[in-house]
């Protein structure tokens, strides 16, 4: 999968042509073969760009406040970050019509010691999901799985899985890269550092991470589309996507086979209320 | 003043470092998830005072904790009470085995700020009350710079014992200060060291020197960043309206990271866990590069750009901080570079500010 000789004409045509005025991309770094997202401002960069089974980060976290705000944008999204984009478009974050889209039909990305993403290895959605152009052959839908740890998870009960979280976040520092690097939490003031509140106090203690960590995955519980920006962002490197991808599995079990970001204009399971909704589980 | 110089191989300083874990309140490098942090351990099956650097996270929490009890209040309508917290569990007399010598060195800078216009009595408790082992690395890796920067790697007197990876599996152990000079001699015994050098004056230390002066030279040679931290300082003293912060820093993704893993930042918050009427006041992290961090009570925010709270991150590190106290605030341990989420390195920012064009 490298589409860097593309993904540069396309930046190329669309700054000579000015129709965008940033363009999100990737390009390598500067010590290994890893990459980085880069925001070009100047044409004469994209000869920079890259795109291969390297590019992991969801550029659609560029889309926020301080980045790419009112500004027309041109950027590169995988499967699963098209579809933080649908969910940024139907929550009115950006407008389609300042964005231009190339959208890859992903094959999967590889972490910094070259192996496949675990969220790659259960993707359920690899072609992007909204676009303007789109690079690769499409691959379609796949059948949900999830991996050995969120089952052994869910066979937990309520006090256990409490513990087993409380010792995971015991290690959190509460630097917040994970909420900073997740593409959805765009809050203008998250409700974790309200000086004002009590129980998110925003002291650095064990209790205050699990409280905040907790919150946090509650906003993204059927938002949240398993791009894994958090986690790889994490530097205590906890396992966050088990609290996500918990949660993802239960609202896919319990709402009709729900998945965040997948069709335009679907607001997800938590902004839809029906009388028939199922309320025997706890995420 | 020259201190002892203790001379022992791998076994005899694991016996050393068992025997003190099962003497004194001992602290080292615990793994989980991958990543090591500095944690009481009672034995030495628990920790890898070896881990790699890039791999483990400051030893700056046991000094200055992540988040910390100031005070303890009752607040009603009849009035406010502050009553003292609980004591402070890290002021006792204790050992921290495994730090890396940038990460001391960090220590030892952060000594002139808790030292100036008001005196932190809390970390410099902590400080006088800890023995320090610190191993020398053999190698660099990616992102360290220390060699580049305003502090000599060799005779480091920021930690109390130096470790020492000699040739023919040798490890030296040199007392660096009296209070490490002192806690060598009170627990080293033949059993666990073979050769014992009291004076640097006779054959055999000339012979020790030159062993650990060539395992100096393998690991200054093995850097691939290097520096010249003064033409830095200068330039960058020149470039505070250079267009290259907010080209260094426009993908940052303003989180806190950097500033929380570095052995050197040192701004915190204030905050209240309050329960009905009695509460307990925090003092916690806080960075520079967080937007929140200069918001001001009527709303305005003299930094709301990346690039300006860049600039205060860089400045302070290689120029403010440089002038106040006369060393950078940066010790080259390349911490922030390896857990930035987008892998913004301060190596590449103030080179890139440096190189740029001068502000007229
Ligand atoms: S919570 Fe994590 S995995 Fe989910 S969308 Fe946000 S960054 Fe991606
Ligand atoms: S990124 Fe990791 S350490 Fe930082 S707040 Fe999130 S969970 Fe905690
Ligand atoms: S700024 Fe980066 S390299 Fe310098 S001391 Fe802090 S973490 Fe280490
Ligand atoms: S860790 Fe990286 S992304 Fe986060 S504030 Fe620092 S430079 Fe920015």
């Amino acid at each position: 999968m490298d589409y860097s000789k593309q993904i540069q004409d396309i930046a190329a045509k669309l700054f000579a042509d000015g129709k965008i005025d940033v363009f999100v991309g990737y390009r390598m770094n500067s010590f290994d073969d890893n990459q980085i997202p880069v925001v070009i401002t100047d044409p004469k960069e994209v000869a920079e760009l890259v795109f291969t089974e390297k590019s992991v980060f969801n550029l659609t976290n560029y889309l926020k406040a301080d980045h790419t705000r009112n500004k027309r944008v041109g950027l590169v999204v995988k499967g699963c970050d098209s579809r933080s984009l649908n969910l940024l478009l139907t929550e009115s974050q950006v407008k389609r019509e300042k964005l231009y889209i190339i959208g890859i039909a992903c094959e999967g990305v590889v972490d910094d010691k070259g192996q496949k993403m675990q969220n790659c290895v259960e993707c359920i959605v690899p072609d992007a999901v909204v676009f303007d152009e789109m690079l690769g052959t499409p691959k379609g839908i796949r059948d949900y799985i999830v991996n050995a740890d969120i089952i052994e998870l869910a066979g937990k009960g309520l006090v256990e899985r409490r513990e087993y979280f409380e010792q995971i976040f015991e290690n959190c520092i509460r630097c917040n890269a994970c909420r900073h690097s997740c593409p959805l939490c765009y809050c203008a003031k998250c409700c974790i550092d309200q000086e004002t509140a009590t129980i998110y106090n925003g002291s650095n203690t064990s209790s205050s991470a699990f409280h905040a960590l907790m919150t946090w995955s509650l906003h993204l519980a059927g938002r949240c589309v398993d791009c894994r920006n958090c986690e790889k962002a994490c530097p205590s490197h906890l396992p966050l996507h088990l609290l996500h991808k918990q949660n993802e599995k239960v609202i896919y079990d319990n709402f009709q086979n729900h998945l965040a970001g997948v069709e335009e204009g679907d607001r997800g399971a938590f902004y839809k209320y029906s009388l028939k909704d199922p309320d025997d589980f706890i995420l | 003043m020259s201190f002892s110089t203790f001379v022992t191989d791998k076994t005899g300083l694991q016996k050393l470092y068992e025997a003190i874990i099962s003497k004194h309140e001992t602290y080292a490098p615990v793994e989980k998830f991958g990543k090591y942090d500095y944690k009481k351990v009672s034995s030495l099956k628990e920790c890898d005072p070896d881990s790699p650097i890039a791999m483990t996270m400051s030893v700056k929490p046991l000094f200055f904790p992540r988040a910390s009890k100031i005070m303890k209040y009752e607040a009603n309508s009849s009035g406010t009470t502050i009553m003292e917290t609980d004591e402070d569990p890290l002021a006792g007399k204790r050992v921290v085995l495994g730090v890396k010598h940038c990460d001391a060195r960090g220590l030892q800078v952060l000594d002139a700020v808790n030292k100036w216009d008001y005196i932190d009595s809390d970390f410099l408790k902590r400080r006088a009350n800890t023995v320090i082992f610190s191993t020398r690395c053999d190698k660099a890796d990616t992102h360290c710079f220390c060699t580049s920067l305003d502090y000599d790697l060799e005779k480091l007197d920021a930690l109390d014992v130096a470790v020492v990876n000699g040739s023919d599996g040798k490890i030296y152990l040199q007392a660096r200060t009296g209070k490490g000079d002192i806690f060598l001699k009170e627990n080293s015994d033949q059993s666990t060291m073979y050769d014992v050098q009291n004076t640097m004056d006779d054959v055999r230390s000339t012979k020790y020197e030159e062993d650990m002066k060539k395992q100096y030279i393998a690991f200054t040679g093995s850097f691939r960043l290097k520096m010249d931290y003064k033409d830095v300082n200068e330039k960058m003293a020149k470039r505070f309206d250079s267009p290259a912060f907010e080209e260094a820093s426009r993908n940052c993704v303003s989180c806190n990271t950097c500033a929380f893993i570095c052995p050197t930042c040192h701004c915190f918050k204030i905050s209240d866990e309050k329960i009905k009427d009695t509460g307990v006041r925090y003092k916690s992290y806080d960075s520079c590069n967080n937007v929140y961090f200069t918001l001001e009570a009527g709303g305005h925010n003299p930094r709301p750009a990346k690039f300006r709270r860049w600039r205060q991150r860089s400045m302070h590190k290689f120029v403010y901080y440089k002038e106040r106290f006369g060393v950078n605030l940066c010790v080259g341990c390349g911490h922030c570079a390896i857990s930035c989420p987008v892998n913004i390195s301060i190596f590449d920012v103030v080179n890139h500010v440096a190189n740029s064009p001068a502000s007229s």
